[in-house]
């Protein structure tokens, strides 16, 4: 059987075959054995490539999986192919939709720097959010005009709850 | 003064822990607190006693000052050890526990008092002779001052917050153009932190190295020095990894160092255990930065190559006994490195992360310690800071200790928030760190956040894994998955869970 398998944006071919009991993957033209054991861990796994030893956990999350090794998640997304033909028809995200600044983990909004209407430019402080008795800047990615503020200073955010929507410069 | 019975660890975290260890293993009773959703720590767990002080946030338990003493009265504590943090250096603490007949395990209440104000600290170091960093002589009122004393001093400059401490409320200044930003957040983080926002200023010296001096002092009079550890390896200030000896040190520059730390103990009347801080600067002069008035975080790294427990030291002293080992502390042994294991994510800017620890394995085997408050299964809360536990390494030399260091990072396994065991490995192994070249720069000159990205084996093994995963998963499932369509097929189904579809 073959998958498309797609790491931060490279895709690779993969054929899982079985002979014998025994598992083999084919990759980038090259043939490995593979052996992948189940721990009563649940997700976790060992994985032996050609003899190398692997522990690793794969953790189903929104449309891709979440592999842990050697303490880094990666998010691998798992297709087949037909499916990754289908997809490649879809259109592509707009890119000048502008950002949403949000708060990366849950705490204390300390500070807003921008106002509405305000020109920002790329790696400005727009925010200053206190968590774990540290205070962060958050910053702009893009340069663009604040088009809203959404909470206001002391508020108590959740991790991911936007702070400052940002709108290209004209749109 | 007869043994302490009954001890109240005014703390969370690892360090409670770690105090409630030696507890135990001095046949005392170990009494912990904590606030709500500190319900199910580790600490609670591992203590004799454990009662409820309030809720999430620090002000309102761990740090309400009342309901501390308040408890350790009802409860029968006959001493208060504060760890560190919280109110370890808080001079009102120590003086409600005496006015309340128990007895704060650590220095006098007036000792804290005079070394947590660093202006005074400074005063202090000079009158015993210590060379200090030049700066401001009071805390400065405005940023017109500040600019002014930079005319003076030169840039860069350190703004420090008057109460600070630990890292926390101090800031580099490289010009002019960085004051204001600077000015407005460390007084800010100094009044959150220290409910104080006096902040003053000192020369930044470049390069510097930041190694400190472990002492103990008894009642009777006896100061004792326990060798030096480095801490240069710093984020922001934060300390990542401490190491003992320094690296930079020879015979010459220790003996001289130690006596300096001992002649500002005694000048300040010091009892129990201490930390005197010092810049070291690219010439090997050292300069006094500060008195920490407590265990500190790094205190194991000491404990591996004297063979001391610096908290059963610390209790006897309370006690009034003089230090066990007289006049003649231990020879170190070896060298002992520590790394500080944080919920952060070293990739994503080292921001905080908070969860479930889905999965935790610790690392064993020869010369490995962890001091830990975590375990499988327990949450981390946002309210406290982001140390989930400590891994202290020991070996017969800094060679031999870095390469056990890298081999227990490998066999520690925590999962459900992100950590910076990947971090310690890339530190652990860069050429500036095995040559002992180290900075509190380190990481501004080393360190990028692309250097922890994955190497091709690490990817490819993430690559299998999820085929061979996905595979797996669609087994037994009967509709192929062209004939469902692609919003319906079995990969999708393996990669999400809650939709109600056969796994």
């Amino acid at each position: 059987m073959k998958l498309w398998v797609t790491l931060e944006g490279r895709d690779a071919e993969v054929e899982v075959t079985a002979e014998d009991g025994r598992l083999f993957l084919e990759m980038d033209g090259r043939r490995i054995a593979a052996d992948f054991h189940q721990l009563p861990d649940g997700e976790v796994y060992s994985l032996l490539v050609d003899g190398r030893s692997w522990e690793v956990r794969v953790a189903p999350d929104v449309g891709v999986l979440q592999v842990t090794v050697h303490g880094m998640t990666l998010p691998v997304a798992v297709r087949h192919p037909l499916e990754k033909a289908l997809l490649g028809l879809e259109r592509a995200p707009d890119a000048r939709a502008g950002e949403t600044v949000a708060a990366p983990m849950p705490g204390v909004v300390v500070a807003i720097r921008v106002t509405p209407g305000e020109r920002v430019v790329a790696g400005q402080a727009v925010a200053v959010i206190e968590a774990m008795k540290m205070q962060n800047e958050l910053t702009a990615r893009h340069a663009g005009v604040v088009s809203e503020v959404l909470v206001a200073e002391r508020t108590t955010v959740a991790a991911g709850q936007p702070l400052v929507r940002i709108v290209p410069e004209g749109a | 003064m007869p043994a302490f019975r009954r001890v109240l660890v005014a703390n969370r975290g690892e360090i409670a822990v770690r105090i409630v260890r030696t507890l135990r293993e001095l046949g005392i009773t170990s009494i912990a607190v904590f606030s709500e959703p500190d319900r199910a720590a580790f600490h609670v767990l591992q203590a004799d006693e454990a009662y409820l002080i309030g809720p999430g946030p620090a002000r309102e338990s761990y740090l309400d000052l009342e309901r501390v003493i308040e408890t350790a009265k009802r409860v029968g504590a006959d001493a208060v050890h504060p760890g560190y943090g919280f109110f370890a250096e808080n001079a009102a603490f120590a003086r409600a526990c005496e006015e309340a007949r128990m007895v704060f395990i650590g220095p006098r209440p007036e000792t804290l008092a005079a070394l947590g104000d660093k202006l005074a600290a400074r005063a202090i170091a000079r009158r015993a002779g210590v060379p200090v960093i030049p700066g401001s002589p009071g805390p400065v009122e405005s940023i017109a001052e500040v600019a002014a004393l930079a005319h003076e001093i030169g840039w860069p400059l350190m703004l420090k917050a008057a109460a600070g401490g630990g890292g926390k409320g101090m800031r580099i200044v490289r010009s002019e153009a960085e004051l204001e930003s600077a000015w407005t957040l460390t007084r800010g983080e100094a009044q959150a932190a220290f409910g104080d926002d006096r902040v003053y200023v000192e020369r930044a010296i470049e390069r510097p190295r930041h190694v400190e001096a472990q002492i103990l002092a008894d009642g009777t009079g006896r100061v004792a020095f326990l060798g030096e550890r480095e801490c240069s390896v710093q984020r922001r200030h934060q300390k990542l990894l401490e190491e003992t000896p320094s690296p930079a040190f020879d015979a010459e520059t220790r003996a001289a160092f130690g006596e300096a730390a001992c002649r500002i103990a005694r000048a300040a009347g010091y009892l129990n255990a201490g930390t005197v801080e010092f810049i070291l600067d690219e010439q090997k002069r050292f300069y006094f930065l500060e008195v920490n008035t407590r265990l500190q975080v790094e205190h194991p790294v000491t404990e591996m190559v004297t063979g001391l427990d610096l908290v059963a030291e610390q209790v006897r002293i309370a006690q009034g006994e003089p230090l066990s080992f007289g006049d003649q502390p231990p020879e170190p042994r070896g060298w002992s490195i520590e790394a500080r294991i944080l919920a952060e994510d070293p990739a994503a800017g080292f921001l905080p992360s908070i969860g479930r620890l889905s999965r935790l394995r610790f690392p064993h085997g020869p010369g490995v310690r962890t001091d830990g408050g975590i375990y499988r299964g327990c949450d981390i809360p946002v309210f406290y800071d982001s140390l989930l536990t400590k891994l202290v390494v020991h070996g017969t030399d800094r060679e031999q200790a870095r390469r056990r260091l890298l081999r227990a990072l490998h066999e520690f396994v925590i999962e459900g928030v992100h950590t910076n065991l990947t971090f310690h490995r890339w530190l652990a192994s860069h050429p500036a760190f095995v040559a002992g070249d180290l900075s509190t720069r380190f990481l501004e000159d080393h360190f990028r956040p692309e250097v922890l990205r994955p190497g091709t084996e690490v990817t490819e093994a993430a690559v299998l894994a999820a085929a061979l995963h996905a595979r797996a998963e669609r087994v037994g499932v009967a509709l192929p998955a062209e004939e469902a369509g692609p919003r319906r097929s079995a990969w999708r189904w393996s990669a999400r869970p809650g939709e109600g579809e056969p796994r």
